[in-house]
């Protein structure tokens, strides 16, 4: 499969009165053309961080991408002029977020605020655009749309509104849509007809998804393949079924011993023991080595690499070393 | 209630039930009384008496400087028949008495609605436009471009503004539009605070990120996006100022560098009638009245506007 997006070694800081703070670090990954790739870890490890550094939307300051490069079709997103980059974001890049009620501005109508983003980009007339605007309203399967059009955000529901911001961000066809948490917000029944919206519309499109969530099950309906991220750097990267089938990474067991199972029962759910490490004081070795059941003395001193243990399935821990 | 139709339009909406839909809205619409976000802050300023005293008030002073030609008894510059016209007391002829030239006060104080609305009314507009865009400019840059933005306003905060204006006054020719634009352009301090306060709290909502996403530029994400969500305060600020305005107007007026007589105008007639207050009381005291009366009205105004429209409400 050909790469749509490569990055490569990315590190993004953020200043800190104690010193910078490093959020992500040395991550790389690829992402092919209409390829689903799901980007899996708890709360604060650098999901959604990787997301806005890609689209280059960290605020600085505090935040500062330090090194690697983001290549989308070769060419390196970091070396783009502010201008060039607003150019690629939401034309080639567009991204969902996680809160569908605070990403719309409340003073504008669900509809304006399409016909922005595709005003945008697309050098159509005020006529042709809310004809567009309207068109995307049908796609992402909002009834009425015609007369959704003029509604604001808060005479939408939850749904509703991650719906149009859905809209927004595919209404220039971008290669690449970045999902960050898109269901998390929305009640049960809700998230599950979202995500169906987007696996359609993704198949419609031929774009490739970034998904971030830190749910699991939605990872194992929804994508090919996943990376599990923890304390800012990727620890596996697999594809799904392998990931289920043999996880390598002990974080990622950890992770999957805590997902409730209807099929067994238990007194209690297995946590995973510990906190996540102060991103100012990092391990000195692998950074999962002062919660982790598997430890060796080699994962206090160093930090592993990538092992391939087979088949693109990728780990960064130590007991994954190829035998020599 | 706005919680109520939440849950029960994404439990309704997502299954695609179009009756249901429109059922929803149709409810929602003749609960809140309207489409928009103004819409509910309006019907709360009509239940705030105040406000909406303020608001009558405003208007009626409106309607008198639209109107003065019709509904003044007299010529506002004319002189009378001197002296038996000088100084005479409310009578039929002349509800509000005369002054020294033999005018009739109640004419000249309808007149006189017409310099203190336009003026206050411009030069507000010019304070407005200046400290939005200050403030835009200073809030979403932040850095070094803010402080050193926000330390310059301090630093004409700090200068007495009615000095300025005297000094200004003094070194170029007395005009109608010159004292327009010193008011406009010594006033919109406070405003460009205001503005930067909201356009810093709302620069990092999730819908300013998500425009950026969308590949839209800093002065789009000012102009469209940051600045009408500070519309609300704009206005209110605005009307509280208005007050401000027309008592310096007056008061330049009062010191004989208002508008060029013989146009009348509040101050100047209260300075005019000064030397005999105790004798010919209504030439100074029917203008004051006026004065205060459009004061009040505007900061009754603009309170209810406040009680009605304060964002904290909405996020």
């Amino acid at each position: 499969m050909e790469n749509l997006l490569e990055v490569k070694g990315l590190r993004t800081e953020f200043m800190t009165e104690e010193g910078p703070a490093c959020a992500v670090d040395n991550v790389s990954f690829v992402i092919g053309k209409g390829e689903t790739v799901g980007l899996v870890g708890e709360s604060g490890c650098g999901k959604s961080v990787t997301a806005l550094s890609i689209m280059r939307l960290i605020s600085d300051p505090p935040g500062r991408i330090t090194a690697g490069s983001v290549l989308l079709d070769g060419r390196d997103l970091l070396a783009l002029s502010p201008k060039e980059m607003r150019g690629v974001r939401g034309n080639d890049i567009s991204i969902v977020f996680q809160e569908p009620l605070s990403s719309l501005n409340p003073v504008f109508t669900c509809g304006e605020q399409i016909r922005e983003a595709i005003s945008l980009h697309q050098g159509l007339g005020r006529k042709d655009s809310r004809a567009k605007a309207v068109e995307m309203l049908r796609l992402v399967r909002i009834p009425d749309p015609e007369k959704r059009y003029s509604d604001y955000p808060h005479q939408m529901s939850g749904g509703m509104r991650q719906r149009v911001m859905i809209a927004m961000a595919l209404s220039c066809q971008p290669r690449l849509l970045i999902a960050d948490e898109p269901s998390t917000a929305l009640d049960v029944s809700v998230q599950a007809q979202i995500m169906e919206l987007l696996l359609d519309l993704r198949e419609e499109m031929e774009m490739s998804v970034l998904l971030i969530t830190h749910d699991l099950s939605v990872v194992a309906q929804m994508v090919e393949r996943v990376m599990v991220m923890y304390a800012g750097v990727i620890v596996e990267d697999a594809s799904v079924s392998d990931l289920f089938s043999r996880p390598e990474h002990p974080y990622t067991e950890g992770l999957m011993a805590s997902i409730p199972r209807l099929d067994v029962d238990v007194e209690r759910l297995d946590v995973i023991p510990g906190r996540v490490p102060d991103p100012l004081r990092m391990p000195a070795g692998c950074r999962f080595s002062d919660r982790c059941p598997k430890r060796i003395d080699r994962c206090l001193l160093e930090e592993p690499p990538m092992f391939d243990t087979g088949g693109g399935h990728l780990a960064r821990c130590w007991l994954s070393a190829p035998t020599p | 209630m706005k919680d109520e139709n939440r849950n029960n339009d994404s439990l309704r909406n997502d299954s695609l039930n179009d009756d249901s839909l429109k059922d929803k809205s149709l409810i929602n619409e003749s609960l809140i009384g309207g489409t928009s976000l103004w819409s509910s802050g309006w019907s709360r300023f009509r239940r705030n008496r105040a406000g909406m005293a303020g608001a009558v008030i405003v208007l009626c002073l409106y309607m008198i400087a639209l109107l003065a030609p019709v509904i003044s008894p007299c010529d506002p510059v004319q002189h009378g028949d001197l002296p038996a016209m000088r100084h005479n007391p409310p009578s039929v002829a002349h509800p509000l008495g005369t002054d020294k030239f033999g005018r009739d006060v109640m004419s000249r104080v309808f007149y006189g609605s017409r310099i203190s609305l336009t003026v206050s009314l411009l030069a507000v507009v010019i304070a407005v436009v200046i400290g939005a865009l200050v403030g835009a400019v200073a809030g979403y840059s932040g850095g070094i471009v803010d402080a050193v933005i926000m330390r310059t306003v301090d630093a004409l905060m700090a200068i007495p503004r009615i000095f300025l204006l005297l000094t200004c006054i003094a070194l170029f020719s007395r005009s109608i539009l010159l004292i327009i634009v010193l008011l406009g352009a010594t006033s919109w301090m406070g405003t460009a605070r205001l503005v930067r306060g909201q356009i810093l709290s709302l620069r990092n909502k999730d819908f300013i990120i998500a425009a950026e996403s969308l590949g839209a530029g800093s002065r789009r994400i000012i102009f469209r996006h940051l600045l009408p969500n500070t519309m609300t305060v704009m206005i209110i600020s605005a009307t509280l100022r208005i007050g401000g305005i027309i008592l310096i107007e007056a008061a330049l007026s009062f010191l004989g560098l208002g508008v060029p007589p013989p146009t009348a105008s509040w101050g100047q007639m209260v300075f005019e009638g000064r030397d005999v207050l105790l004798g010919a009381w209504w030439i100074s005291t029917f203008p004051g009245i006026a004065i205060i009366a459009t004061v009040i009205g505007y900061n009754l105004l603009g309170e209810g506007l406040k009680e009605s429209f304060d964002p904290v409400q909405f996020s």
